[in-house]
């Protein structure tokens, strides 16, 4: 996590976008963590548990592999 | 910068031992005292005075800038990451602290080498958990 070439990617600042141009904070709230993580998440600087990961994907009313993506190395 | 609550009390603990032990050191340190002497302990009851003075001042600020205190996933995987840091050094200090005990006279010495174990191991501990902050985790 957070260390070399990032194998989980997002795509979860353009669908956040897409969706009415929501916020980090508004997001955030939603999936119960701080805006920072939502940051940290959307930089590939940190991957998120399953748990948070599915919240995410059902705030934005997307699959979960629609949101992430595994890139083997 | 764009700090969590977390992230701003952390620093407010790092300056506060920074701060309060660098000068208590300071002050103790270098010294031909064998034994721990009076002076001592009052000098190291007034730096803890001062750091829990210097938390509960630096924690209402935080509150007042950032009334959010929130913690979530990412400050718990830190935290365990930075704990896990300053065990080791923890754990190194303890042992150089049985070797000074074992091979000096009085209890100066030793009393000093773990408290500056403990103050060293907090330091790390907690800069290594700002570290992974700046990162992301």
């Amino acid at each position: 996590m957070g260390k070399g070439a990032p194998r989980i990617s997002n795509d979860i600042r353009a669908l956040r976008f897409a969706r009415g141009e929501m916020t980090q904070q508004e997001l955030a709230d939603r999936i119960g963590v701080t805006r920072q993580t939502v940051n940290a998440i959307e930089g590939n600087k940190y991957s998120p548990s399953l748990e948070v990961a599915f919240r995410i994907a059902r705030v934005l009313d997307l699959p979960l592999e629609e949101v992430f993506q595994y890139e083997e190395n | 910068m764009d700090l969590t609550f977390e992230e701003k009390s952390l620093w407010v603990l790092f300056l506060g031992l920074l701060g309060v032990y660098g000068y208590y050191f300071s002050m103790v340190l270098p010294t031909d005292a064998v034994n721990v002497m009076p002076q001592h302990k009052v000098l190291f009851a007034v730096a803890v005075a001062y750091l829990v003075a210097s938390q509960v001042v630096g924690h209402i600020l935080i509150a007042i800038v950032d009334p959010r205190d929130e913690t979530d996933e990412r400050d718990r995987l830190i935290e365990l990451k930075g704990t896990r840091v300053g065990s080791w050094v923890l754990a190194a200090g303890v042992f150089i602290t049985l070797v000074v005990a074992v091979q000096t006279e009085g209890n100066f010495l030793f009393t000093h080498v773990l408290l500056g174990s403990w103050v060293l191991s907090q330091l790390v501990e907690i800069g290594s958990q700002l570290y992974l902050y700046r990162r992301g985790a």
